[in-house]
């Protein structure tokens, strides 16, 4: 059983989609996750194989935005690790 | 150890964890074009070990990997993905 | 931006928090290494890179044989990755045309060229480029000659692809050829 991001010579999953003159991240939180991901790897919090690992386990992978993604695997290595509690990640103020 | 020019092969087995050997080059024959050092096991890494090993560059032909096409595709492979 | 983004938004804003009241981020120091990031990594790397092979046979051959060393020739590196990477510069020719892509994920020399664009890490673009490269490159309004190698980047080296230089820039500077040279160019999506 292969996961699904694994998706190499696979049919349908429709034409590819080019956006113009694409900026590096589409708004705030991108950047934040992409700067807050660098920062753990490089604090030695988890690894990107791990972060890979995470990602591709993720229920949501293909339906899911690739920054979103990020954020989610972020999150469930924070939990794994016992860095935050499953708890906290999800109380958010006023959410 | 390979070197450039042996015919080798992918490994056919799905395995039950992290790794970077995609199915559609599972149980497939190519060709070691290139060497590229020694480098940490994905596998090994995204369950916290360390493991190194030899990797090579390796060409298949688009007719191995999916029955048709004339287009290569190359990928790196780490040793035990390879016999 | 996606309709989700606002609540995910405010998600991410409470994750930042409570990593800085554990201490595992600085506020302040993740702005300064974004912009340090996104002020060295871009395309216009790559295109620097290209012009200077195409203005020297003796650049080329190194940055072919050894595309990490090579670029300290133009003040450049691979440093600044997240983990050690190599880097691999393939070459078009008349007879063999290249396309990058990751099938497994979304690997690219983010270090040299800044962040992917979304078609590069989408599932459609990952499916198809190794099965059926042409019907790609003529999604992209282009049909190069020769034939087509495929890179996928599934370990630690990092593929850029040098185009052909464009017939007619004779006499051109390095400068003015950076200039015709285009992300998806580098890719292989492109011609330049």
């Amino acid at each position: 059983m292969s996961r699904m991001h694994d998706v190499g010579g696979a049919d349908g999953f429709g034409p590819i989609v080019e956006e113009p003159d694409e900026p590096p991240f589409h708004s705030d939180w991108e950047a934040h996750v992409f700067a807050m991901n660098r920062a753990l790897v490089a604090g030695g919090v988890y690894n990107l194989d791990e972060f890979r690992d995470a990602v591709e386990q993720l229920p949501g992978y293909l339906t899911s935005s690739y920054y979103e993604n990020w954020f989610n695997a972020m999150c469930a290595l924070l939990v794994r690790k016992g860095v935050l509690s499953a708890d906290e990640v999800d109380h958010v103020p006023g959410g | 150890m390979f070197q450039v020019g042996d015919r080798v092969r992918t490994s056919a087995a799905a395995v039950p964890h992290h790794t970077r050997l995609p199915a559609y080059a599972r149980g497939c024959a190519g060709t070691v074009v290139g060497v590229e050092g020694r480098w940490p096991l994905a596998d090994a890494r995204a369950q916290g070990a360390v493991v190194v090993q030899p990797v090579y560059t390796v060409r298949f032909s688009a007719s191995e990997l999916f029955g048709a096409g004339s287009h290569s595709v190359t990928l790196s492979m780490w040793e035990e993905y390879l016999t | 931006m996606t309709h989700s983004s606002s609540p995910l938004a405010a998600r991410v804003r409470h994750v930042e928090a409570l990593l800085e009241s554990r201490g595992l981020v600085d506020p302040v120091e993740l702005d300064r290494a974004l912009e340090a990031f996104l002020a060295r990594a871009s395309p216009a790397n790559g295109a620097r890179i290209v012009a200077r092979a195409w203005v020297s046979d003796e650049f080329r051959a190194r940055l072919l044989d050894d595309a990490g060393a090579a670029l300290a020739d133009v003040g450049l590196s691979m440093g600044g990755g997240l983990q050690v990477q190599r880097l691999c510069v393939v070459e078009n020719t008349p007879a063999v045309h290249n396309v990058v892509v990751c099938t497994l994920c979304s690997c690219y020399p983010i270090a040299l060229l800044g962040p992917s664009p979304t078609w590069y890490k989408s599932p459609a673009y990952r499916a198809q480029v190794v099965r059926d490269p042409r019907g790609v490159l003529e999604s992209f309004g282009f049909s190069p000659d020769g034939e087509i190698a495929v890179w996928d980047a599934n370990a630690e080296t990092r593929y850029m692809v040098l185009p052909m230089r464009p017939g007619g820039t004779e006499g051109w500077d390095e400068e003015r050829l950076a200039g015709l040279v285009t992300r998806n160019g580098l890719i292989g999506v492109a011609p330049v």
